[in-house]
């Protein structure tokens, strides 16, 4: 999923992870804490990557928001707010997701108005009161217009 | 005073009858028009399971109502009628029209941004056809 941000990101940017022949990103086993879900490793690509100094590349992480271009995170969308926070409802910092910081300041904000009415949990509730948490963060953005619509309707 | 818009969210026991919330939601249409509110929009998003136990209970109605007014009272006199009513296990307001702006404020200037960007990329080809010319012609 990561490696699809990035490819996705490759034309605007045209960005440093863009890199000849080290193929970029699949450096996915070593990627920090595996974000809020979702082991990173993608499809294996062409891995033919000299063993050397680039063997601890890591390939940068990109603000979700940033990419989706959304200018207000709302409180009221627990299944956008709950990729972010850990298993029993901590708030994930953001070197683990790559939120960027001015994301993660509404980010956090979002999160305790939901908190407040009882949309997500303060702690515990591990045993999911949520709708199904979904696993992989991309994905989950791809469908969260649907997702979103059938609990209001 | 300038308009403010607040969002309001309110949950009742899972056992209220229909008419009990309806009641409810025109008891705050009331309000609202006494002092010179109006409810902008009104969304009953159905029982939904609480993150937590509030009042003993693990399940909530929700609704979801957005508030436009430019009295500040009304905001606390809907939450003192709120807090009153006994179907009424936990409510929010929550002012939206600043947030609002600032989203409205970075859209257009991510708008102004990408209508800048087309100008400026034919612009940059033009000058180099112009230089082999230059140089075609020197020669």
């Amino acid at each position: 999923m990561a490696e699809e941000q990035k490819q996705t990101q490759a034309p605007g940017g045209g960005g440093p992870p863009r890199r000849e022949g080290g193929s970029g990103g699949h450096g996915g086993p070593r990627r920090e804490g595996g974000g809020p879900g979702g082991p990173g490793g993608g499809p294996g690509g062409p891995g033919g990557r000299p063993r050397g100094k680039r063997q601890y590349f890591r390939k940068k992480k990109v603000c979700k928001f940033c990419v989706e271009k959304m200018d207000f995170i709302d409180y009221k969308r627990p299944d956008i707010l709950s990729q972010f926070v850990q298993e029993r409802g901590k708030i994930l910092p953001r070197r683990m997701t790559g939120v960027c910081s001015r994301h993660q300041r509404w980010l956090g904000v979002a999160i305790k108005r939901a908190r407040n009415i009882a949309l997500m949990p303060f702690a515990g509730s591990a045993a999911g009161t949520q709708a199904p948490r979904v696993v992989v963060p991309a994905a989950a953005h791809a469908a969260l217009p649907t997702g979103a619509e059938a609990p209001k309707a | 005073m300038e308009e403010r818009l607040y969002d309001l969210i309110f949950i009742t026991r899972p056992a209220t009858p229909e008419e009990e919330i309806k009641k409810v939601i025109s008891g705050i249409e009331h309000t609202c028009a006494e002092k010179g509110g109006k409810v902008e929009k009104t969304e009953n998003w159905g029982t939904r399971k609480l993150a937590y136990r509030v009042k003993k209970h693990r399940e909530g109605i929700y609704v979801h109502q957005e508030i436009r007014t430019t009295h500040g009272e009304l905001i606390a006199e809907l939450e003192r009628r709120l807090r009153v009513q006994d179907v009424i296990i936990k409510y929010q307001t929550v002012r939206l029209d600043e947030d609002l702006k600032r989203q409205k404020k970075l859209g257009d200037k991510r708008a102004l941004r990408v209508a800048r960007r087309p100008r400026r990329a034919p612009a940059a080809p033009a000058p180099a056809p112009a230089g082999p010319e230059q140089t075609a012609a020197a020669s």
